[in-house]
């Protein structure tokens, strides 16, 4: 009984072998396809921003549509310093918050418990607190060698909102070199590799890859956070929407449509980073 | 990186603090008047669409800086931030629709006489036959609940108020019919005066009541400046600059200014 006999085989293929395992290449990016959900999202908002036009026909008044594209110049203006703060905000706090991180993962005890700290109390104190905190502490203006020098209130909340992207970095470097395999340090010192070399050879740029879903994840969440910036009075889209609704006569039924349009412009501009990070999150986990 | 922020703000704040002139030697030398007004506040502050801030207010504020013979700077305020944008030095002057009261008499150099009076009124159905507040006696009146005058006027005038929360609320109540006006600050009901879906059926017949002036303010202290502005208030005043602009922006001159002008016409 020493012969295996193969009886099922289908003709014209070779035997079950198991074959070496090949991960499935990484989809390449694409624009998301749209499916049913969105459809859904994108014909409730038109109909939000719509809805007017249809409910108040008639008069001399104009139909939400029109006032939105009335004034569509100076909100989209609006929420361009938006986006403007969000970026300043994103690279202070990146930078910031780079610094702290390493600090997290030092070797000084001092250096690394005060790092921790801050990371600590930044990260837990709701963002907009912290935005009142910079709004209020920063003057308006200052005196640098004689010059003055002013402050404008968009670049305080700038300073506001790097505090938590700050403390959220911190963490995502800390958490980023926390979960590389132990083998790699120790790899790296029986090669000989100082401590800083390890961390700036070795770790870091495996971090990289690691930190990057996370990071522009915290971007998406901080761009969408600007808009509190209009509570402590920075003139971005919210305030403009508010000033625009005024300037309409505050009409109930322009309430939604302009909202709605304020939000659809963070949709438009969110979404894609969003899927965007899900790629890179599934790419990255494949090849690690 | 935090003690860093904090060692920062507060050299920057001591830096900041001192240096105070005089803001009238100030402006002057800069050639900028800086000055806050509100710009969701229509007809008294909003924007238009190229977003430049128009309005009663910006245009008062234009004729200070005219006076001055320097250029003007607008910066949007609120209820909020206005008194301490002021102190701050951030603007020298507000015009911001603010209301007379004690405690921010206490905190701002208040401009006397006051520029504007807001009062109480009623935006009516042009099908009640009211002529005068005495003819509202067991009329039914929208109102917003928390206005501190729905009593007064339904203890004065023996008028019954159902109070609604928010203002439009009560609008919508009128527009159903519920009551024959709503009770409500005049310089509102001005506003909504300004949209053709009011002005087809109802109206604001009766004179104000209750007046509620409005105050100007510079920074306390600067009584150089407060006494600059007190001239230039009755001057406008005296030449019925502000019926004028009233007139401009389309809303009904209200009793105190017509009152004033009529006061300061002959000085």
């Amino acid at each position: 009984m020493s012969e295996v006999r193969v009886t099922a085989a289908p003709e014209g293929r070779p035997l079950a072998v198991l074959l070496p395992f090949v991960p499935p290449a990484p989809s390449r990016w694409r624009w998301p396809r749209l499916r049913f959900v969105h459809l859904v999202g994108l014909v409730g908002l038109s109909l939000v921003v719509g809805g007017g036009a249809f409910a108040q026909a008639g008069s001399a008044r104009l139909s939400a549509l029109e006032v939105i594209w009335k004034w569509s110049p100076l909100l989209l203006s609006g929420f361009g310093f938006n986006i403007l703060m969000s970026v300043l905000a994103m690279a202070l706090g990146t930078a910031a918050g780079l610094v702290l991180g390493l600090l997290q993962i030092g070797e000084n005890r001092a250096l690394r418990t005060f790092a921790w700290s801050a990371t600590q109390f930044f990260r837990n104190a709701p963002w907009l607190v912290l935005l009142f905190f910079a709004m209020f502490m920063i003057p308006f203006q200052f005196r640098v060698f004689g010059y003055t020098v002013p402050f404008p209130d968009w670049v305080k909340a700038v300073i506001g909102f790097s505090l938590p992207v700050m403390a959220n970095m911190s963490e995502i470097v800390r958490g980023a070199v926390a979960s590389l395999p132990s083998g790699q340090w120790e790899a790296a010192e029986s090669l000989a590799f100082s401590r800083r070399q390890t961390l700036w050879m070795i770790i870091l740029p495996q971090c990289v890859k690691r930190m990057l879903p996370p990071w522009m994840n915290l971007y998406s969440l901080i761009t969408m956070a600007t808009v509190q910036a209009s509570i402590v009075g920075v003139t971005e889209m919210l305030t403009l929407t508010a000033q625009v609704h005024a300037a309409e006569g505050g009409r109930p039924d322009l309430l939604a449509p302009l909202y709605g349009f304020a939000m659809l412009c963070f949709f438009v501009y969110c979404y894609p980073i969003e899927r965007f990070t899900l790629y890179l999150e599934r790419r990255f986990q494949l090849n690690q | 990186m935090k003690k860093l922020l904090i060692a920062a703000s507060l050299a920057v704040m001591a830096a900041a603090l001192p240096a105070k002139a005089d803001v009238l030697e100030n402006v002057k030398k800069k050639g900028v008047l800086v000055v806050g007004v509100k710009a969701d506040y229509k007809p008294f502050g909003f924007r238009d669409p190229s977003g430049a801030i128009v309005g009663i207010e910006p245009d008062l504020a234009a004729d200070v800086a005219k006076r001055l013979g320097v250029k003007l700077e607008l910066v949007p305020v609120v209820s909020s931030n206005r008194i301490e944008f002021l102190q701050q030095g951030k603007i020298d002057l507000m015009i911001a629709t603010m209301s007379d009261k004690p405690e921010r008499r206490k905190v701002t150099l208040a401009i006397d006489p006051q520029y504007y009076s807001d009062s109480v009124n009623i935006l009516l159905s042009k099908k009640a036959k009211v002529g005068s507040w005495e003819d509202l006696k067991g009329k039914v009146l929208c109102g917003t609940s928390g206005a501190w005058y729905n009593k007064e006027v339904s203890a004065k005038y023996g008028a019954e108020v159902k109070a609604f929360d928010g203002s439009e609320k009560p609008l919508f109540a009128l527009k159903g019919g519920e009551c024959i006006g709503y009770l409500y600050d005049q310089t509102f009901i001005q506003g909504k005066l300004l949209d053709s879906e009011w002005t087809a059926d109802y109206a604001m017949p009766l004179p104000g009541v209750m007046e509620a002036p409005w105050i100007l303010a510079v920074a306390p202290g600067e009584e150089a400046f407060a006494k600059f502005m007190t001239d230039t208030t009755i001057d406008w005043m005296k030449t019925g600059f502000i019926v004028q602009e009233e007139k401009k922006w389309g809303i009904e001159p209200t009793d105190y200014s017509k009152r004033m002008h009529e006061k300061y016409k002959g000085s």
